[in-house]
């Protein structure tokens, strides 16, 4: 079920909330379960078993590791568990086509559909059963509440991805008060209005651009394509983690942020710490520090600290580590070598800032301008990459915005992709991907008419943005697919 | 070894690990305060640290630190136990 459809808004969301505020505290749990389950059974009713397997496995992998001398072996166990069913679902296809192009051979085989959300909520099972591992939550003796952990409906199908520890103490014990609603209400809101009215209008002119063959598009159409991608995604996947949280907080749970103004960042390091912040941080905490810590006490290293001197070896050592785990990111956001590629090109910037020390902001204002243009070009063309379905579409598209590679002539002119309404949305959508507005409205957050007014202001974004709901077709969150 | 000699003995590693030219660290020193002070950085500190003060950390408190004064804490019970 999508947060953006009639059914979720009025119906699926008023029905859950009055059952969950109308019964008792014990029950609560229950009922967000209850409707959880529905929530995922709704779209995907065959998939569901996947959803409460992982459950059952990541149940027993606890206590297993909490209860028994074979902590690490248990651990090991539950991992390649969860990263099996992974696996299967998500790579599968990918794995045998490149086997059969490999070999010009081939192997017939019946397609894998894969589980909405699967991506995100594995690696919510993965951080509970690394998180008892470590020691540093206890494993969670009923089974109910784990699997409410793993399939709570606010950020089960796209995140964010929630840590055990992060959330353990409120599963077990949280309140509901008014504030909290009413600040989940107005953020609900702002999320849907943010993929309603600025994430889909920019999703138009994106999709007409990338859906022609490159030679039709010239140097300022490419770019515009880019741009309106760029902001796309944005608003798509802030919209969606604003939802969530908005949601979270109607049931009294406190999600971390997700996204913290990701355009104005100086380095692509810095870009990282304000994208998807939840699936950084997941990659540090499981992969990244584990990864550079066993290669820091590593045999191998103390050789190399010795033959090329600790600075060096520590240079080796950040390369390996990055390399890995940004083939990791790529690979987690789809089976395709355009997000094998992607994640690499983002580490490589990272690995170059470190190197350079760009990844510092500078101490004149020039050079802190140049650092933002330099950020601004790393990640909008980044996302050319992200957005095409081949490498060599990604390739040619990238040339003719540099104006390298020209094509015949190009047909639809710059009017054909943009109307008046959709560069309002893109000026819009430009400025509120700064801080500037929010910092203005948080000056005055005490000032109760305006506070009147921006309850006023999100009744009429509600209002628009599910009238775009009622007219539109089926238009699916870009990271479901994920 | 006291508080104030940890605090000085890290202040020197800090400097040296992030190229800083001044370091000056409080119990509430984060990650945030401190330039360069980042993951990558964090594993490199942390090998200096067991590597100076002769401990080792296991990977639940080298992800657990919130702040500086945890870390000392941290670094006087493992000398003292």
């Amino acid at each position: 079920m999508l947060f953006s459809s009639m059914t979720f808004v009025f119906m699926f969301l008023p029905i859950v909330c009055t059952l969950y505020l109308l019964v008792r505290k014990e029950l609560k749990n229950f009922v967000l379960l209850a409707a959880s389950i529905l929530f995922y059974a709704w779209g995907e009713p065959r998939y569901v078993a996947i959803m409460l397997a992982t459950i059952v496995i990541n149940w027993l992998g606890g206590i297993l590791i909490s209860e028994t001398k074979y902590k690490k072996t248990m651990l090991f166990l539950t991992v390649i568990g969860d990263l099996s069913f992974l696996f299967y679902f998500k790579y599968f296809n990918f794995f045998v086509e490149n086997i059969n192009a490999l070999i010009g051979g081939h192997i017939d085989f019946i397609k894998v559909i894969m589980p909405i959300g699967i991506s995100f909520y594995t690696f919510q099972a993965i951080s509970y059963v690394v998180d008892v591992y470590r020691e540093e939550v206890k494993a969670q003796k009923d089974i109910y509440k784990l699997a409410l952990y793993i399939s709570l409906f606010p950020q089960l199908v796209a995140g964010p991805i929630v840590k055990y520890h992060d959330v353990a103490d409120q599963i077990e014990n949280r309140t509901v008060d008014f504030d909290k609603v009413y600040y989940g209400v107005r953020r609900f809101i702002v999320g849907l209005a943010k993929k309603m009215l600025l994430a889909n209008t920019m999703g138009a002119v994106a999709d007409k651009i990338f859906t022609q063959p490159t030679e039709q598009l010239d140097v300022a159409i490419s770019w515009l394509g880019a741009v309106c991608y760029t902001l796309q995604i944005y608003y798509d996947f802030s919209g969606y983690s604003d939802m969530a949280i908005g949601l979270g907080s109607i049931f009294g749970f406190k999600f971390l942020e997700n996204f913290n103004y990701p355009f104005i960042s100086k380095s692509i390091s810095e870009y990282w710490r304000r994208w998807h912040i939840s699936l950084g941080s997941w990659f540090r905490d499981y992969m990244f520090l584990p990864l550079s810590r066993a290669f820091s006490l590593s045999k191998t290293y103390g050789k190399a600290m010795h033959a090329i001197g600790r600075k060096r070896a520590n240079i080796l050592l950040t390369f390996i580590a990055l390399f890995i785990v940004w083939f990791a990111t790529g690979f987690w956001h789809g089976a395709a070598w355009t997000f094998i590629v992607w994640g690499l090109y983002n580490g490589f910037f990272i690995f170059v800032e470190i190197l350079t020390g760009w990844n510092k902001d500078q101490k004149s204002i020039g050079g802190r301008i140049a650092q933002h243009l330099y950020t601004i070009l790393v990640f909008v063309l980044s996302f050319v990459i992200f957005r095409s379905n081949t490498l060599s579409y990604a390739w040619d598209y990238l040339l003719t915005m540099f104006g390298i590679k020209q094509g015949g002539e190009v047909i639809y002119k710059m009017a054909y992709y943009v109307d008046r309404l959709e560069i309002i949305a893109l000026i819009v959508g430009i400025f509120c991907a700064t801080p500037v507005f929010a910092k203005m409205l948080s000056l005055n957050e005490k000032h109760k008419v305006l506070n009147i007014l921006i309850d006023v202001w999100l009744l009429v974004l509600f209002v628009v943005s599910t009238s775009y709901i009622a007219a539109s077709t089926y238009n699916p969150f870009i990271y479901f697919r994920f | 070894m006291n508080q104030a000699e940890v605090y000085q003995q890290l202040n020197e590693i800090f400097k040296e690990n992030l190229d800083l030219d001044e370091v000056n660290l409080t119990a509430s020193t984060t990650a945030d305060d401190i330039e360069g002070w980042d993951s990558l950085a964090h594993i490199g500190l942390i090998a200096a640290i067991e590597q100076q003060f002769g401990i080792r950390f296991v990977m639940k408190e080298i992800v657990g630190l919130h702040n500086v004064g945890e870390m000392v804490e941290l670094i006087l019970s493992k000398l003292n136990a």
